[in-house]
């Protein structure tokens, strides 16, 4: 647990170091906890609970999806751009350490993004209308399911997918863009029609539960498959 | 019997058809100053990888302190620090960032943390910039803030790869006293790859002559130059390399400048034949001077006839 901690104490001095993330955090925040505030004061009334929940939800999850994407392979990528790497790897620091503290900082900060633009979400709602805390989908158990199930399993899915997409990809805009593109194999069962969407609380959880299994399933998988040397060898050859 | 620090056996290295180190076989006592030479791409930082775990050797075996790096990699790794040409700091973290993460990574009690750090700070000169980041150092001070963190993990096995790369002579000699500070204090084992021969033949015990991939040569500096073979400096007139002369067997002309030639001959006894072969030629012969080779000039030897074989 202290090589975790201390890999994760240094990925979080990076990131509030690192100006670039900073600003993806900030404009994701911004733009997804103002958008929802005004689309709904045209799209609240008459809509079903659910699927108006389900669409104003997903600003919170566009915010994840940016700044996971962005940090994940990020933190991978600037140990080869500012040669860390060669120190990284000679540290005694071991592989589960290093590769857990990536994943666990890239998702943290992304669930921190939803939870920031939640919080502005409701502050602007309740500025613009004047009873925010009571606003749309964090009164209803599917948004709340949504907002903060859904949320934390993206978090890591993409945080995940992110760190071993940068293990091969050598360039951050092409690392951002697959691990975007990989939310595409989880919706893929829906868009192909095998799994339909019920606006029911018992499937959302249900949904939240096994999309919460396949992440952390892949962060262990993971774990067992990251080697150090992987990051060397894809540096050498 | 003592312990060597490290010991390798036949091992190699391939990326793919490319062969980077080739059945590298040798013993660096524990407590010496190695350098390891040879020029850029000659198998230094692949041999470094191999001796820390970072990469797997495609054949032969490596042992650090008598450890296995692939088996038991992270205790070869807590008794080693590297300070590399591209030092490897984070740019996005201030000084003490820096020396912090590397202290975590020792796992020094946290009460510990503060006075190591302005310790190690204070020895490079650098704590009054303790809380600057990385990303403005000039190269220099990059490369003391590298050693400084090397040091503060207090390794039983210090590796250098480079450490003067790209620094501007001020700094070469305020690196090279700190390295010759370091191999006095003894009690650490120091392998240093290094372009810098005049630095090796000073401070270190052994070296080793790296030629893509194949260890040439491995003794003491003085072993190494001995090894070359006698040698005297000349001064003569209408000497062209294009000559041919009919020197001794072993015997080989070489030009430094002007009129100044260096003879390296394979027994002392032959200078009176190489002067006879030189005016048999025609060649006008004003000064002959024994000399003793220095480690540069054995290694431009050594890198110079593998070249030419």
């Amino acid at each position: 647990m202290r090589d975790l901690s201390t890999m994760v104490w240094k990925e979080i001095a990076e990131f509030i170091g690192n100006k670039r993330a900073l600003r993806v955090f900030g404009i994701a925040v911004l733009i997804m906890g103002i958008i929802p505030t005004i689309t709904a004061r045209h799209t609240a009334i008459g809509a079903a609970a659910a699927i108006r929940a389900l669409v104003e939800v997903l600003y919170v999850l566009f915010a994840t999806l940016i700044v996971v994407a962005n940090t994940a392979p990020d933190l991978v990528l600037h140990e080869r751009v500012g040669r860390t790497l060669d120190y990284l790897l000679a540290t005694r620091l071991p592989d589960s350490a290093i590769f857990l503290g990536k994943v666990i900082v890239s998702a943290a900060t992304g669930y921190l993004a939803a939870m920031v633009a939640i919080a502005l979400q409701l502050l602007v709602y309740a500025a613009l209308v004047g009873h925010g805390w009571s606003w749309l989908y964090l009164a209803e158990p599917i948004g709340r399911i949504l907002a903060f199930g859904i949320t934390a399993a993206l978090a890591v899915y993409v945080s995940v997918v992110g760190t071993f997409v940068a293990l091969h990809v050598g360039d951050q805009r092409s690392a951002y863009l697959v691990t975007v593109l990989s939310i595409g194999v989880i919706l893929a069962p829906l868009l192909l029609g095998w799994v339909q969407i019920q606006s029911t609380t018992s499937w959302f959880a249900d949904a939240a539960m096994i999309f919460g299994a396949i992440a952390i399933l892949l962060a262990a998988i993971g774990v067992l498959l990251f080697k150090r040397e992987m990051l060397m060898l894809n540096l050498q050859e | 019997m003592e312990m060597s620090a490290i010991s390798c056996r036949g091992l190699s290295r391939r990326f793919g058809q490319r062969t980077a180190l080739s059945d590298l076989t040798l013993e660096v006592p524990a407590g010496s100053v190695f350098g390891f030479l040879g020029p850029n791409g000659s198998g230094k930082t692949t041999t470094v990888r191999l001796l820390l775990g970072i990469l797997r050797p495609t054949s032969g075996e490596v042992r650090v302190f008598g450890l296995d790096p692939i088996v038991d990699g992270e205790r070869v790794r807590s008794q080693c620090s590297v300070v590399l040409d591209q030092v490897g700091l984070y740019e996005r973290l201030t000084a003490r960032q820096n020396l912090e993460f590397a202290a975590r990574t020792a796992r020094f009690p946290m009460s510990e943390l503060g006075g190591r750090i302005d310790a190690a700070l204070r020895r490079v000169e650098l704590f009054d910039r303790r809380d600057d980041r990385v990303s403005g150092f000039s190269k220099g001070m990059r490369q003391k803030l590298g050693v400084a963190r090397a040091l503060l993990t207090e390794p039983r096995l210090l590796v250098l790869d480079e450490p003067t790369a790209g620094l501007d002579p001020e700094n070469i000699v305020m690196l090279r006293e700190l390295l010759l500070s370091l191999a006095q204090e003894g009690g650490r084992t120091i392998f240093l790859c290094t372009h810098l021969l005049d630095e090796a033949q000073k401070i270190c015990t052994q070296v080793g002559i790296l030629q893509q991939g194949h260890l040439l040569a491995v003794g003491e500096p003085g072993e190494i130059a001995g090894s070359r073979g006698p040698s005297v400096r000349m001064r003569v007139m209408r000497l062209t390399p294009e000559m041919t002369l009919d020197l001794p067997a072993g015997a080989r002309m070489q030009r430094l400048e002007g009129d100044a030639w260096r003879c390296t001959l394979a027994r002392e006894d032959d200078v009176e034949a190489v002067v006879a072969a030189l005016v048999r030629a025609g060649v006008g012969v004003r000064e002959v001077t024994p000399e003793g080779l220095s480690l540069e000039e054995a290694y431009l030897q050594v890198i110079g006839g593998e070249r030419h074989a």
